[in-house]
């Protein structure tokens, strides 16, 4: 770009300016207010119970009290632990069952339009519709325990939703259902193009079907397998939808991750100025986290 | 919360089944009035007509009910207003637009009639009333001329702003809450602690959630039961005095192998903290109250942890579900006959004490008592908790804020509210002196228990509704949780509900919190029995 | 590629293992849209998978029909959520692929907005619970609170990055000879934009395009925080299926969310062809 500019240059240039300008507009119409009230506010005790409209929250101005408290703030802490458990639990799980089951559908077999399209229908069945449908399954006289019945031969009547490990692990259940079609088509889309002639070759000098899937498949897929598990990360990180619905964060905060911890807080307790420091907090963190991953993408 | 209220679904059903079942024969004949003529009696100037007994809720222009007409009539006279929206549970709409009994105009209808205003009624999910309210508020939308949330939130939204001080239109169209015959339970004291906060009214009272308990008569009168248990205990079995009885009771007859629970009073999510309240407050004479006058909590102390142990330890006799229990699995056990004791709103027995109720195993073997006490210095305290109940409010934002609040003064008087609570369209329960009186809603809610509801009310403690209070409850239901799911001793979830308390006070403002529990002690009983 | 008879089995029965844990909640769905309201409740030994007495009146219901004297009829039926739910999911996602397949052609070939792959990064991570209060202040103050159009507007800005992402890994992957030739022939950068690349684009553009409807028409929190009443999404009009006799209307809940599906199998169907190879993200080729 240091080359004397052309007049196509500078067309291209300028193109590319207007082009990008509208998600610039975007980016900085979502950041810039959210961001300056975000910080003003965290600085205060402001909440719309005060009475206030909140250009007036420097009365309530408590320094830097939020940021403290968010230190001494175990339910916040066990929030972001449980979400890192599931996250810890649920990615990986989706990971090894979508790789799985796309390595099975590589090469054609009868009847694989219709099972691929049955194994892609969780993704269409909106997440508060799911979250409704979980909650009945699991159920203690529902469809999940008479579906073990079966297998004990005697009735089941497990309380899912009422016991905390329990309820943790049905969120986790209905977290796997809903989001491992993803991770199977994106892996699928990721299989199916590994070029066969190297497969071939390593086939020909004696190597295992494990063999080839590890030194040949997996490092073609390597960009792919990364995006995927950063998509299901990113999302995973957010769990709400389902989750709410099936147990409210219940019992007591068994369930509770971080989205739904600030939801209570911002709808329940209405300690804005709280959430904002919550907020700041995490959106320093999660910056440095994508500086980081960027630079990794980088090299 | 939505999954507060939802329920498991095997219990669900055998509840929401008798409930309509109940509701279905309350429609039915036995009310079916014969239209008797669709004129006022002499000297009124509205009210329903056409079935037996309407003139009972008619009224004369000298009346809340009048005034409140009258007043709304000369503003739309004046082209003031034509409409008011109404936010109100999805649940409790039926109330307002189904006509009962059966030849009635329903509510809305009648009001639209003699006023020529429309109400435009917003349907709230259950659970969701009160952030839709301050969604409104703090964007400043201004969508709602009335609000209905419930009365624990009178404080924090009066603190917001967001809701209107009435104090004006009370004076001018004099509602007679504190009527002698027909007002408030504890008259002036009474109309403070519902409709007032800091000495000034900002809501209309729509409901009476004064929690009640009620028991099997069948099975406290059966000769082998009595025996059993006088042989067990050394007392005769009865209605409980004490706590310790109702525990032993409940322990008496809670059989997993038979499917029968001893108690089901609730300690679920959201629901369960109002019985630990009752347990609580009983531990002092007149009370045992939640914070100090200088607002230290006293919930981290003795009688909190033997409260909170005692809350945990009872599960032994409810329910294995009954941390998922909310009031459909509640009702439906109950209603099923697998339960000996509950404690619920008041409108129990109109659902499962009903004739008309084929799915109700406990038809005319339901029967009301007293809240459980304790012996304390001389006397014994018993003490129920007033919880929810549904409150009016009048916008800040509203164009029409002198209609809706005629619209609330109407809708909450002594004709008007006693028609609408006997109708079990919806979830208005009675709360009035005159509803305690009035021949349908105590055909609806039978002579027994309404009775009962009166003495209740005398011995209720009310939850905090002053500023803070939806963060003080989540505290401390979260606490209470952890203590009963195990994750917490009870020592501990008081000291981390009180370390919370004491955070959400600094965080409201000190001066507003203290000043708030102070006025609130006037609403507390003082009546104590006898030992 | 042969292979053996026991692979083929073991492939089979676990297929079929998959296919059927996928398959019990959406059978359950369908099983209650159709169940009357007798069957809902049924339990233990009583449970009825299959409905005894189907019947379609859990969607007469929805659309302001009750069946029984017993359940209220609906004063809102689903039709204006349904219609919200379309709007703004439909706008959001062409707000999203438009800004973000510009932007991600501007980067790719010109390298204008160098900050954009970060700032959208930090954008989908950041959970959208934790920004939703300075989000309704200002959607208050623009007047674009509980409107259709308020809603396709912040969906297009949490789904661009995902826009932006997908389209710019085929953009950098995508050969520039056949650029370069046309505009060897005269034509402009715009012209060649809009005439030569997207048409080649056409498949991925579709794979995500289908990807960001759905994150969209997903949604619940953003519309849980974002609606009152007037246009409340399929998702938060869920809660409103309720009612004082029965509890959750999970029959009616379960109709509502059959018809919700319906859109996304739709579109899915639509471009399946493209679906596999939209997704590879363009990062097979090295």
């Amino acid at each position: 770009m240091t080359s004397a500019p052309t007049p196509e240059k500078d067309d291209g240039a300028g193109l590319g300016l207007r082009l990008t300008l509208p998600a610039q507009v975007l980016v900085l119409f979502i950041s810039l207010f959210p961001l300056l009230m975000q910080l003003y506010i965290s600085l205060t005790d402001w909440s719309p119970l005060s009475g206030m409209a909140w250009p007036r929250a420097w009365e309530f101005w408590n320094t830097f009290a939020n940021y403290l408290d968010l230190v001494s703030d175990d339910r916040l802490w066990s929030a972001l632990g449980r979400t890192a458990l599931v996250m810890a639990v649920c990615v990986p799980l989706e990971f090894g069952l979508g790789l799985a089951l796309a390595t099975l559908f590589v090469d054609d077999f009868p009847g694989k339009r219709v099972a691929y399209s049955i194994l892609i229908m969780p993704m269409m069945v909106v997440p508060a519709v799911a979250g409704y449908m979980f909650f009945m399954l699991f159920q203690s006289g529902g469809p999940v325990n008479d579906i073990l019945s079966w297998f004990t031969a005697e009735p089941v009547s497990i309380a899912w939703l009422s016991d905390p490990t329990l309820a943790l692990i049905a969120v986790m259940a209905a977290d796997i259902w809903q989001w491992t079609p993803l991770m199977f088509l994106i892996l699928l889309a990721g299989l199916v193009g590994v070029p066969d002639d190297q497969i071939k070759a390593a086939t020909l000098l004696g190597a295992s079907p494990v063999q080839r899937f590890l030194t040949i498949v997996i490092p073609r897929m390597k960009t792919i397998i990364v995006i995927a598990l950063a998509i299901r990360c990113i999302e995973a990180f957010k769990i709400f939808d389902t989750l709410y619905i099936m147990t409210g964060g219940g019992p007591g905060v068994a369930t509770e991750t971080i989205s739904v911890y600030i939801y209570k807080i911002t709808t329940q307790d209405l300690i804005w100025g709280y959430v904002a420091a919550i907020a700041l907090a995490i959106l320093l963190v999660l910056s440095l986290l994508a500086v980081w991953a960027m630079r990794r993408m980088a090299k | 919360m939505i999954t507060r209220r939802m329920t498991r679904r095997g219990f669900l059903g055998t509840g929401a089944q008798m409930g309509i079942v109940g509701a279905g024969a309350l429609f039915a004949p036995r009310w079916v009035g014969q239209a008797w003529g669709q004129d006022l009696a002499a000297g009124m100037i509205g009210g329903p007509t056409g079935f037996d007994g309407c003139e009972a809720y008619q009224y004369g222009p000298d009346t809340p009910e009048g005034r409140a007409i009258e007043g709304a009539k000369a503003l739309k006279g004046a082209g003031k207003v034509d409409k008011i929206v109404l936010g109100l549970s999805d649940g409790s709409i039926g109330q307002l637009t189904q006509p009962f009994p059966a030849g009635a105009p329903s509510i809305k209808e009648l009001w639209e009639r003699e006023t020529g205003i429309t109400i435009e009624i917003v349907g709230l999910p259950n659970g969701q009333e009160f952030t839709k309210t301050m969604q409104d508020i703090s964007t400043g939308a201004g969508g709602f001329d009335i609000y209905s949330t419930d009365w624990n939130r009178l404080g924090d939204l009066a603190e917001s702003g967001g809701i209107a001080k009435l104090d004006d239109f009370v004076a001018q169209y004099k509602p007679e809450w504190d009527d002698g015959a027909s007002g408030y339970v504890g008259g002036a004291q009474g109309v403070a602690l519902l409709n007032q906060y800091r000495g000034s009214t900002y809501g209309v009272s729509l409901d009476g959630d004064f929690q009640s308990w009620v028991y099997r008569t069948d099975l406290f009168a059966d000769p082998k039961e009595q025996a059993d248990f006088k042989a067990k205990h050394g007392y005769d079995l009865a209605p409980p005095k004490t706590w310790k009885q109702l525990d032993e009771i409940a322990a008496f007859f809670n059989r997993p192998d038979k499917g029968m629970v001893g108690c089901s009073d609730l300690r679920n999510q959201g629901w369960g903290y109002t019985n630990w309240y009752q347990r609580f407050t009983s531990m002092a004479n007149p009370n045992q109250y939640l914070f100090a006058e200088d607002g230290t909590p006293l919930i981290n102390s003795a009688e909190g942890v033997a409260a909170t142990t005692e809350y945990v330890a009872s599960l032994s006799h409810h329910s294995p579900d009954a941390i998922s229990w909310g009031w459909p699995e509640q009702y439906g056990s109950f209603g099923a006959g697998n339960t000996a004791m509950t404690c619920a709103f008041s409108n129990l027995p109109k659902f499962l004490d009903n004739a008309g109720n084929t799915g109700s195993v406990v038809t005319g073997k339901v029967g009301s008592m007293l809240p459980p006490g304790r012996e304390v210095g001389g006397g014994l305290i018993r003490r129920s908790v007033l919880w929810f109940s549904l409150t009016g409010m009048v916008s800040a934002q509203s164009k029409n804020a002198e209609a809706a609040y005629l619209l609330l003064q109407w809708l909450g008087s002594a004709r008007i509210y006693a028609w609408m609570t006997a109708n079990p369209g919806g979830y208005f329960d009675p709360f009035r002196l005159s509803d305690f009186s009035d021949k349908l809603v105590r055909q609806t809610y039978h002579d027994y228990h309404m009775d009962m509801v009166r003495e209740t009310v005398a011995r209720t403690v009310p939850t905090i509704n002053y500023a803070g209070a939806t963060a003080y409850h989540n505290a401390l239901d979260e606490n209470l949780m952890a203590a009963l799911t195990g994750a917490k001793t009870a020592e501990q979830a008081m000291a981390d509900a009180s370390d919370e308390w004491a955070k959400i006070t600094r965080r409201t403002g000190e001066d507003k919190v203290i000043e708030a529990i102070k006025a609130s002690r006037a609403g507390w009983p003082t009546l104590v029995d006898p030992i | 590629m042969q292979r053996s008879l026991p692979f083929q089995l073991f492939r089979y029965a676990a297929i079929a293992l998959a296919l059927a844990i996928t398959l019990v909640p959406i059978l359950w769905m369908v099983s209650m849209a159709f169940k009357p309201f007798s069957e809902w409740q049924s339990a233990g030994a009583n449970l009825t998978w299959i409905p005894n007495a189907p019947t379609l009146d859990n969607f007469r219901f929805l659309f302001g029909d009750s069946g029984s004297d017993l359940i209220v009829a609906l004063d809102r039926t689903a039709g204006k959520p349904i219609l919200s739910s379309l709007l703004s999911a439909t706008i959001g996602t062409v707000i999203a692929m438009t800004a973000g397949t510009a932007a991600a052609y501007g980067l790719s070939r010109f390298g204008s907005g160098a900050n954009l792959p970060l700032a959208l990064i930090q954008l989908r991570l950041f959970p959208p619970m934790a920004v939703m209060i300075p989000v309704m202040m200002m959607w208050a103050f623009l007047g674009l609170m509980d409107t259709w159009w308020g809603l396709a507007l912040i969906y297009g800005i949490v789904t661009l990055p995902f826009a932006f992402w997908l389209m710019k890994t085929f953009f950098d992957d995508m050969p520039k000879e056949i650029e370069e030739a046309a505009l060897v022939e005269g034509c402009s950068r715009l012209r060649v934009f809009t005439r030569v690349t997207l048409p080649m684009m056409a498949a991925p553009l579709a794979a995500a395009a289908l990807f960001v409807f759905i994150l969209n028409w997903s949604d619940y929190l953003i519309a849980l925080l974002l609606t009152t009443r007037e246009w409340v999404t399929i998702p938060v009009y869920m809660a409103s299926l309720s009612s004082s006799m029965t509890g959750q209307l999970y029959g009616a809940k379960a109709a509502l969310g059959l018809i919700a599906a319906v859109p996304p199998v739709i579109l899915g169907i639509m471009i399946q062809k493209h679906l596999v190879r939209g997704l590879t993200f363009g990062a097979l080729k090295q």
